[in-house]
Formats: structure tokens, C-alpha cells, sequence
């Protein structure tokens, strides 16, 4: 792949990276934060990586594991702790507020940030059960159970808002 | 016939991964047990709002500093930085052997570029999050005490509440000449900006006012009361003229 192609498809991918890594940090400059360092590292170690694998599984994967990695650096620095904003108020630009507003999104934001990965990734990217489980380093089985957990959440809470009779007395 | 489908064909059925026989299976299933059908309708049904509300490109305004283009030009930058700083350190070092003690002073002014300690102090604070502050004020005027005790005569700590930026904590440095202070502003939206103040630089030498770019940061800085002093933040859009509002009114 030439490097014109390979920035090009950087390029396309640009929107989902940061809007995966906005719900992730829910603040907008730490996602974009994020999103570059997983740019430059994409473009240092292109050369490593096989070429047959899937573009976009990869990139997620590595601006994942750059958030995890942030985040357990902050943690061992507790005043920075609040930047992090994990039970904050997020900090939305305004359209995404909107959005959030107007939908059942609000359950969406209840869930921890692994969920949201989750979910984001079946569900809205369509990466395959194997590709979720190579991002996260674990057995397809592990992927299975926490997808239903988190779509166990999802349902508790949107409930509020939702007709449909709760089932959580069956577990 | 009557095993009930695994964990992973029923979320192939929610994801529509399922085709066939296998799919019919877990329709059979879920058809006995209307609990249960009740609950993957749901999971369906979120799913399906799931991809409305944030499948498409949402107007995120565009960032140009993430474009690959931009990210390799900075690399690339960084690259000829840190070679032309070898190469200078080289060349000093054989001009050293010859030309001794005299060539020193050239060697810092070459490889020493204006504030990049305060540079440095704001990306191990603000954005590598390496150091935590000495101080974080509790009331209005903790921090200007706290820098009072320790640089006289100094000048007053901008107000950039105008701009919704408050200091949130200070911090001291160590440089050649004696201990160096930031004190570290935030706004709501998580942005930084420092002021950084420290006793002039080798030979008493105070700096011009002037700015200085490196790495998505700006240095801006000048001198005054015996001290110089920058504002850094990141080099784009409102905090930088944010910084330069501040050092405007300090000059």
C-alpha cells in the first residue's frame, strides 16, 4: 500500500475514531487528544503491522489501549483523577448534547466506558465477534457473556422510558 | 431440538449474523419462552436506535491537526529537531576541544531555545499528567500568596476568569538559575493554559517579548521586574489568544 493510500484511508477513518473516542472520554479535547496519538502511532508502526488485517479493528484497538493506558496513568495521580471525568458531568459539544437529548441515548451514557466499546463496536461498526475479541485480548466466550451484560444495562436503563415489561426477575 | 440456542447465536440474532436453519432455531426457541423473546426484542430494539442515534458522520467540526498529512509533518518536524540538536551538540563538543571555555556560551544559546522549560513544565503537567502540583488553591488569592512567598516583587498572576480559565494548581521547577513556578489555569472544557515565571535565563539575560510554536504549543512570553515570564497553551484558536490577552495586560 502506497503512502498516499494508507493516509487516505486514515482520513476516512478519522470520524469514527473520534467519535468512539468521544463516548469513551466524553469530553472533547481529551478525545482528540487521543484520537492523534493514535494517529502517530499508526503511522510509526505501520511498518510492523501485517497488512492483512482489518484497518479499522486496528486502529480501535490501538486508541483503546491508549485510553486504558491514560486512564491508569491518571489514576495513579489522584488529583487528575476528576479530569477523567468518569462520574462527572461529561462534556458534550452541542451537538452531540442535542442528540443525547432528544434519544434513549441516555441509557447509552449509563453504561461504563468498556460497554460502550462494546456496543459501539457490534453494533454500530459491525466488527465481527473475533475482531472484538482480539481488541480486547480475550476469549470470544468472555466477549459473549460481557455483551450481554451490557446489553442487560442498556435495557435496565432505558427503562424509564420503554413500555416493554422488565425481565430482570427472571435472572 | 429442544437446547436452547448458545449466548453467541442469540446475539448473532440480534446483530443479524444469523442466517437459515440456525435462525429459525432461535426463533423457535424464543416463540416457547415469550420472557425471554420479550427481552431480545428489547436488545433488538436498542440495537436498531443504537445505530440511529450515532451511526452516521455526526457534525464533529474538523481538527486539522488529525489529518495524517499533518501528524507525519510533525513527526517529520520533531525528527530534524532533535537531529539538528545532536548535530549542534556535536559541533559544540569538537569546538569545545579546540576552542574551550569561550564556545560554552554558544553551545547554550544554540541548544537552550527560549522557555522551553516552561514548554516542558506544561506538557509533563497539563498533558502528560507526569507531575502533580505543589499547591491547589482552596480560596481566591491562594495562589498568588503561594507565588508572593516565593518570588518578590514578581508580577500579579493574570485573571483569566473572563475567558472561564481558573487556576488550579501551582508547581515549582528547578532550573540553572534557581527555582522556576507555574501555576496551571483550567477551563470547564478540560483546556490548559500555564503562566510560567522564572529568574532570567544564563549571563542575567532577559528575554525580548516575543513567541515561540513547538510540538502543538506556543510559548509566548516576555520580561519584566526582573523575571521573564510565558504563557503556554496549545498553539490553536481561542486559548492562544486567551494567553496573549493575558500577557497583553501584563506587559
Amino acid at each position: 500500500m502506497s503512502v498516499h493510500a494508507f493516509d487516505d484511508q486514515l482520513s476516512e477513518l478519522l470520524p469514527r475514531l473520534r467519535r468512539f473516542a468521544l463516548w469513551l472520554t466524553r469530553d472533547l479535547s481529551s478525545a482528540d487528544d487521543l484520537v492523534q496519538s493514535t494517529m502517530e502511532r499508526a503511522l510509526s508502526t505501520r511498518a510492523a503491522r501485517r497488512d492483512d488485517g482489518d484497518l479499522r479493528a486496528w486502529l480501535f484497538r490501538i486508541l483503546y489501549r491508549q485510553f486504558l493506558d491514560a486512564r491508569r496513568r491518571a489514576q495513579r495521580y489522584a488529583w487528575l483523577l476528576g479530569r477523567l471525568r468518569e462520574d462527572d458531568e461529561p462534556q458534550w459539544p452541542s451537538a452531540e448534547r442535542e442528540v443525547l437529548a432528544q434519544s434513549a441515548l441516555a441509557a447509552f451514557e449509563h453504561l461504563t466506558p468498556e460497554q460502550r466499546s462494546l456496543l459501539l463496536w457490534v453494533t454500530v461498526e459491525g466488527l465481527s465477534y473475533q475482531q472484538v475479541a482480539d481488541i480486547l485480548e480475550v476469549p470470544i466466550g468472555t466477549v459473549m457473556s460481557r455483551l450481554s451484560r451490557a446489553r442487560q444495562a442498556m435495557r435496565r436503563h432505558g427503562e424509564g422510558e420503554q413500555p416493554t415489561p422488565s425481565l430482570r426477575l427472571l435472572r | 431440538m429442544n437446547t436452547p440456542p448458545s449466548e453467541h447465536d442469540i446475539h448473532a440474532y440480534v446483530d443479524g449474523r444469523l442466517e437459515g436453519t440456525q435462525r429459525e432455531a432461535v426463533e423457535r426457541y424464543l416463540a416457547r419462552l415469550p420472557e425471554r423473546a420479550a427481552e431480545v426484542q428489547g436488545w433488538l430494539r436498542d440495537a436498531q436506535r443504537l445505530r440511529a442515534a450515532i451511526g452516521g458522520t455526526q457534525g464533529l467540526s474538523d481538527n486539522g491537526a488529525l489529518h495524517p498529512g499533518v501528524v507525519r509533518a510533525r513527526r517529520r518536524q520533531r525528527r530534524i529537531a532533535r537531529l539538528s540538536l545532536a548535530a549542534a551538540v556535536v559541533l559544540c563538543l569538537g569546538l569545545g576541544g579546540v576552542g574551550g571555555w569561550q564556545v560554552r556560551g554558544m553551545r547554550s544559546d544554540i541548544a537552550v531555545a527560549p522557555m522551553a522549560d516552561a514548554m516542558a513544565a506544561y506538557r509533563l503537567v497539563a498533558l502528560d499528567h507526569a507531575a502533580r502540583p505543589d499547591v491547589v488553591p482552596q480560596r481566591a488569592g491562594d495562589m498568588q500568596a503561594w507565588l508572593d512567598a516565593h518570588f518578590e516583587h514578581a508580577a500579579r498572576l493574570p485573571d483569566l476568569s473572563g475567558a472561564g480559565f481558573h487556576a488550579v494548581g501551582g508547581r515549582l521547577f528547578a532550573t540553572d538559575q534557581g527555582p522556576a513556578a507555574m501555576v496551571l489555569y483550567e477551563d470547564a472544557a478540560g483546556h490548559a493554559i500555564s503562566f510560567y515565571v522564572r529568574p532570567p535565563g544564563p549571563r542575567n539575560h532577559l528575554l525580548p517579548t516575543g513567541q515561540r510554536s513547538d510540538g502543538g504549543l506556543v510559548a509566548q512570553y516576555w520580561s519584566g521586574q526582573g523575571y521573564n515570564y510565558a504563557m503556554v497553551s496549545r498553539d490553536d484558536g481561542v486559548d492562544r489568544q486567551v494567553a496573549a490577552q493575558a500577557r497583553q495586560r501584563s506587559i
